[in-house]
């Protein structure tokens, strides 16, 4: 009996051929936070040898451009850069909808969870760096009584500023330092629980992909839905333009444009997704990649308890 | 009539260009959710930075006139209706696509971003450089070029200029300027 032809899988397409699979994001390297959540110190010409290894020479030049004393990156600068660029990557987040798109997905879970009862419901974004998803459903009451908003980030600069801007509008969500898996930071009852996250995946090596899923089913959460760049020519030439066109630092610009390139395709995180928590079903929500379906270069990873 | 009709037409699409610059250079700035007055204040200084930077081009076209000789009205008329073709079409589709920005649904509201309103902005400064060159060409004139090349000097700087002067720096977001000063 002959071995069945592999089935050929709706837009499939391997990852970025010019792309290297070591490449990394500017912003991956600025930080480093240990597990008690101090911030250690980050030697530029690392960062800038870490660039240079993957080939990465203009993200190389920009490290080398930053304010350093002693070659220890200057951490005020740095936190100033990463506050700048988040609000600029809010800015897009905002033009693409996306707590409109976390709204219209996430109602009718919502629903089903709040009519059995038992008290309020709550929704975590992981890796919510300022916060937007959650400020932004917040201000707007996008998910209806009773959703209780956190957002996490292992970043504590950003959620201390999340923090700040969610006071300055009083706004009825809070924020977290800390692993948003871990029992305790932000998931208190699993069972009445979602976590959502928005551009984190691409972050995330297959493996890592897997460990997610899994830490998430140990956990017994109600769902998640982790929305990330569908990678395609159309994502990564429109990636290129919006950060172009709307991004000032050279930091934004070359992140966004590697995020699109170095976004894991559909058959990946469910492969990954289906590896670590067999015990939920998953889907990917997204169109044909053939066409510029431009409604989902974003698009979710969803899992729901069976 | 006629060189009065086309330089109104051109200000007008000037002057609303510099509203749209300006409410650009406000944007991921502060990260606040709400920031509709922001958004309105930002556009009204957009606005009247543009008139300020293109008085020059008034006075540059007043001393024209009053210099010696006869002054070339035709000439202005056919770079400005060449200039007029170019950016009408530019402002009509960035027009309809921000209405349905702000009317239509959030997935049309998208749409209208992703294909038409970020592209446009990229394409922003090739259009104003298109415009004055077919200006230049078709006016045909020393004087007329210098107006159309100060112009384009409005388009192009109005958005960073109203960045500096009242965006970029903020909630304890210390400029790169001062941390490289204290390197």
């Amino acid at each position: 009996m002959s071995e069945a032809p592999a089935p050929r899988l709706h837009g499939h397409r391997e990852p970025d051929p010019a792309l290297r699979r070591d490449a990394v994001e500017i912003t991956d390297l600025l930080w480093r936070i240990d597990e008690a959540g101090r911030r250690l110190p980050v030697r530029r010409s690392e960062v800038v040898e870490r660039l240079l290894a993957s080939g990465q020479r203009k993200a190389a030049r920009t490290v080398a451009r930053m304010p350093a004393r002693d070659d220890v990156l200057d951490d005020e600068w740095v936190d100033a850069l990463g506050i700048r660029v988040h609000c600029e990557l809010q800015r897009l987040v905002e033009e693409l909808q996306f707590p409109r798109r976390v709204a219209a997905l996430l109602a009718p879970l919502l629903d089903d969870l709040r009519a059995g009862g038992g008290g309020p419901v709550r929704v975590v974004d992981l890796g919510c760096g300022l916060g937007y998803v959650v400020r932004s459903l917040a201000h707007r009451g996008l998910l209806g009584p009773g959703v209780e908003l956190v957002g996490v980030d292992l970043n504590p600069v950003l959620v201390a500023e999340a923090d700040r801007l969610a006071r300055a509008e009083e706004l009825d969500c809070r924020f977290v330092h800390g692993d948003a898996l871990r029992p305790g930071v932000a998931v208190d009852d699993p069972a009445r629980t979602v976590v959502i996250s928005s551009g984190v995946l691409h972050h995330l090596s297959p493996e890592s992909l897997t460990a997610l899923a899994r830490a998430e089913a140990a956990l017994g959460l109600a769902a998640w839905a982790h929305w990330d760049i569908a990678p395609c020519g159309w994502s990564t030439l429109g990636a290129w333009i919006f950060h172009q066109a709307r991004m000032r630092e050279p930091v934004s610009r070359h992140d966004g444009v590697l995020s699109a390139r170095r976004a894991h395709p559909a058959e990946v995180l469910l492969a990954t997704a289906r590896s670590g928590a067999p015990e939920y079903d998953h889907a990917v929500h997204e169109g044909p990649r053939w066409h510029p379906a431009a409604i989902d270069v974003v698009r979710p990873l969803v899992g729901i308890r069976r | 009539m006629r060189v009065v009709a086309v330089a109104s037409a051109l200000a007008v699409l000037g002057l609303l260009d510099g509203a749209l610059a300006g409410f650009r250079s406000s944007l991921g700035r502060r990260g606040a959710v709400e920031h509709r007055v922001r958004d309105r204040v930002a556009a009204r200084r957009g606005l009247l930075l543009m008139g300020g930077l293109l008085l020059p081009v008034a006075v540059a076209t007043g001393l024209h006139a009053l210099a010696p000789g006869p002054w070339p009205a035709e000439a202005y008329v056919r770079a400005g209706t060449a200039m007029l073709a170019v950016y009408l079409p530019y402002a009509v589709v960035t027009l309809l696509a921000l209405l349905g920005y702000l009317a239509l649904g959030w997935r049309w509201g998208y749409l209208a971003s992703a294909v038409i309103l970020g592209p446009f902005t990229l394409v922003r400064p090739l259009v104003a450089t298109a415009g004055v060159v077919a200006g230049a060409v078709r006016g045909d004139d020393g004087g007329v070029t210098v107006g159309c090349l100060l112009a384009l000097g409005a388009v192009l700087a109005v958005e960073p200029l109203s960045g500096r002067l009242w965006w970029s720096a903020g909630q304890g977001v210390r400029s790169v300027a001062s941390a490289t000063q204290r390197q």
